[in-house]
């Protein structure tokens, strides 16, 4: 099979033309022993199929990066057929950098002028045939966010396996190509100073680089003041949250219906049935959760997905990574982690889709470990509850004080202990970054993706949640019901002696336990705990319909419970696994087992730490 | 002159971007070379300046501009 490889800088558009030509049969990874993601996939034309590898999106080819370096050793290896170099035409001259520094490699290429849809709008013209008869190679003028172009593309890109051509024309480097480790500043100006006088002797006539005076667009004068654009950034990102919320709810109110009216009829038909119990209640009580955990999972995924990207699109998102580069950045994040982190205060699921903005694989992992110590909006429901049985009112606004204050030094532990090896010491360097001129939004394109995306979280999450669910279910079911015959009961008041160690009883140590499996369920497993009205079983996974009875717990909680313990319970389960959809997206979204396990071991561990401390603290003092 | 010591609005030339080989590649494959022509659109304090050059609006954090000499034109 015939392998070609999309080679171009960031903001070319190379990831939409990945995903057009591939829509769902692809598949992504990482780089091996890198921490870069792979992207490949294939499409079909005309019945015979093709591979098509995303190479990482690079500015040059000169071994700078991992990424860079991973991209020339491809080409290099020859193992693509066909290389697509894709450059900007509404900023030829700049793009055609990367053409300058592929040239020498001799591999059989096409050139797509992207984004022509902006070049046409700022009067820029090009004239393709000059451009491809210098180069030596096909020039095809396009637009990347346009279903209707690849005919066109997939039609050029068989033409070309056939009978390949290779660039014509390329700069005289005297290093040559290769030996780049040892070349000093001087040989590095002036290979740069060739590679860009080749790039305007191609273009000359071919393009016309207009020097005019820049004016920033009305928005962007507001956009990008220190002060007020901060202000601006913070209010766009929220509204778009709240967006992403409106799209969201009724798939989700639709999917808690699911357990709502199939779990009794299924439980009643079964044991009509005589099937076990055990069976009764993964069918009826699990499986209908596990359905609706996934369906709001997908529709987060689908809202953020929308909303985000329609803020990349129209290039809103560089001038919020402009504004908050400054404080990111001394964490090893880059600045378009603000959208991100905000967005973890509404739910951490939709933060960690939320940080696909990222450049690579490596900051995306770090800013999904970041997003996770912002509680969500569970959180927020649940601390007030919970501290209202123990502390009067200006207590309860003490502890959330307390929270977010505490925010800010579990971020800063993450990027101590992740962000070595995540986001390379060698590698932070200060901002330089483009920002993209505003377009209009292809929202087709974005529909589509977004879709894609959703439904592929979908039936990947149906898998994840149901494993960690049965595994959930098995420690907490009872055959009698009651709690004290299940096996977390059990297991919790065995190991007491340690669990009060970190501060917590076996009753407060199981609902945090719970919490990593879903915030909502936390009240519902302490009235099943405390009161015990109610199965464990029934309170996780219906613990939004079953309803905890606060006044009794109250009473109950507070009798069994000293007011150090609840104290640390709190921060143990704001500071915990936010949750299983959570953990799943992150292990979808970073497709890395290993380091989603590492993120959570260290959010159980530290969880646990911060209880221990809290409680013994607070001893001294309550 | 430096460039983080141009004002807004201002045209400069890149006079010299220093010797830094790894900040080099990548100045220059953003499309910063000596010699190039660039605006100045926005200098604010704390801030990254924003220049705009080779036809694109660019984001160069304010260290590495206290490091590039340029030439303005009057």
């Amino acid at each position: 099979m015939s392998t070609i490889a999309l080679l171009g800088q960031p903001n070319s558009g190379k990831s939409t033309v990945f995903n057009q030509l591939t829509g769902a049969r692809q598949h992504v990874g990482n780089w091996p022993g890198k921490t870069v993601e792979k992207k490949d996939g294939s499409f079909s034309y005309n019945g015979t199929k093709y591979n098509l590898v995303d190479l990482p999106g690079s500015y040059a080819l000169s071994g700078n990066s991992d990424e860079e370096i991973i991209t020339e050793d491809f080409i290099k290896s020859g193992k693509a057929d066909l290389v697509c170099i894709l450059v900007d035409a509404s900023q030829l001259e700049r793009s055609m950098y990367m053409v300058s520094e592929f040239a020498s490699m001799g591999k059989p290429a096409i050139l797509i002028l992207n984004m022509m849809d902006v070049a046409e709008k700022q009067n820029k013209t090009i004239d393709a045939d000059l451009l491809s008869s210098r180069l030596g190679i096909p020039v095809l003028p396009f637009t990347a966010a346009e279903g209707k172009e690849y005919g066109k593309l997939k039609e050029l890109i068989v033409k070309e396996l056939s009978a390949p051509h290779t660039l014509s024309s390329a700069p005289y480097l005297a290093s040559g190509n290769g030996a780049k480790d040892k070349v000093s500043a001087d040989q590095l100006k002036a290979e740069s100073e060739t590679k860009f006088q080749w790039v305007s002797e191609i273009l000359d006539g071919v393009t016309k680089t207009k020097d005019e005076k820049y004016s920033l667009s009305k928005f962007d004068r507001i956009a990008i003041r220190p002060v007020l654009g901060k202000v601006v950034t913070i209010g766009i990102i929220l509204l778009a949250f709240m967006v992403a919320m409106i799209i969201c709810i009724p798939f989700m109110s639709i999917g808690s219906m699911i357990p709502q009216y199939t779990s009794g009829p299924i439980a009643d038909a079964l044991t009509g049935w005589n099937v076990h119990p055990w069976l009764v209640s993964i069918f009826s009580l699990m499986l209908p959760n596990v359905v609706y955990f996934s369906l709001s999972m997908a529709a987060f995924v689908l809202g953020v997905n929308l909303v985000f990207g329609f803020l990349e699109e129209v290039g809103f998102l560089a001038r919020a990574a402009y504004q908050f580069d400054g404080v990111l950045s001394k964490i090893g994040l880059q600045g378009k982690a603000v959208a991100p982190l905000l967005m973890g205060f509404g739910c951490t699921i939709g933060g960690s889709c939320g940080t696909r903005v990222m450049d690579n694989w490596g900051q995306k992992m770090l800013a999904m470990a970041a997003v996770w110590a912002i509680p969500c909006a569970s959180i927020w429901a649940i601390v007030p509850v919970i501290s209202g049985m123990f502390f009067p009112a200006w207590g309860t606004l003490l502890i959330c004080i307390g929270i977010l204050l505490y925010i800010f030094v579990m971020i800063f532990l993450v990027s101590k202990i992740f962000g070595k090896k995540l986001a390379p010491i060698e590698n932070r360097t200060g901002m330089i970054m483009e920002l993209p001129p505003y377009h209009k939004a292809h929202w087709k394109h974005i529909w589509k993706e977004s879709f894609f995306k959703s439904s592929d979280i979908f039936f990947r999450a149906l898998r994840t949640v149901t494993l960690i669910s049965l595994l959930f279910w098995a420690l907490s079911y009872s055959g009698s019901g009651k709690v004290e015959d299940s096996i977390l009961y059990k297991a919790g008041t065995a190991i007491e002696p340690v669990t009060k160690f970190f501060g917590m009883g076996w009753r407060t140590f199981m609902a945090f336990l719970s919490s990593a499996f879903a915030k909502e369920a936390v009240l519902g497993v302490l009235n099943s705990v405390f009161v015990g009205d109610n199965s464990l079983l029934n309170a996780t996974f219906n613990a939004k319909t079953s309803g905890a009875d606060a006044g009794t717990l109250s009473t109950v909680m507070s009798n069994a419970v000293s007011s150090a313990e609840a104290l640390a319970f709190m921060f143990a389960v704001t500071f915990n696994i936010p949750c299983v959809m959570a953990l799943s997206t992150t292990y979808r979204e970073s497709h890395s087992l290993k380091w989603t396990a590492r993120v959570a071991i260290f959010y159980f561990g530290s969880a646990l730490l911060l209880s221990c401390i809290v409680y013994h603290v607070a001893d001294l003092f309550m | 002159m430096r460039l983080s010591d141009v004002s807004v609005d201002q045209m400069a030339t890149i006079r010299t971007l220093g010797s830094d080989t790894h900040f080099l590649s990548r100045i220059t494959s953003i499309g910063l070379t000596e010699g190039t022509r660039i605006q100045v659109v926005r200098n604010d304090k704390k801030m990254p300046l924003l220049i705009y050059a080779r036809e694109t609006l660019l984001a160069l954090n304010r260290k590495d501009c206290e490091r590039i000499e340029v030439e303005v034109k009057v």
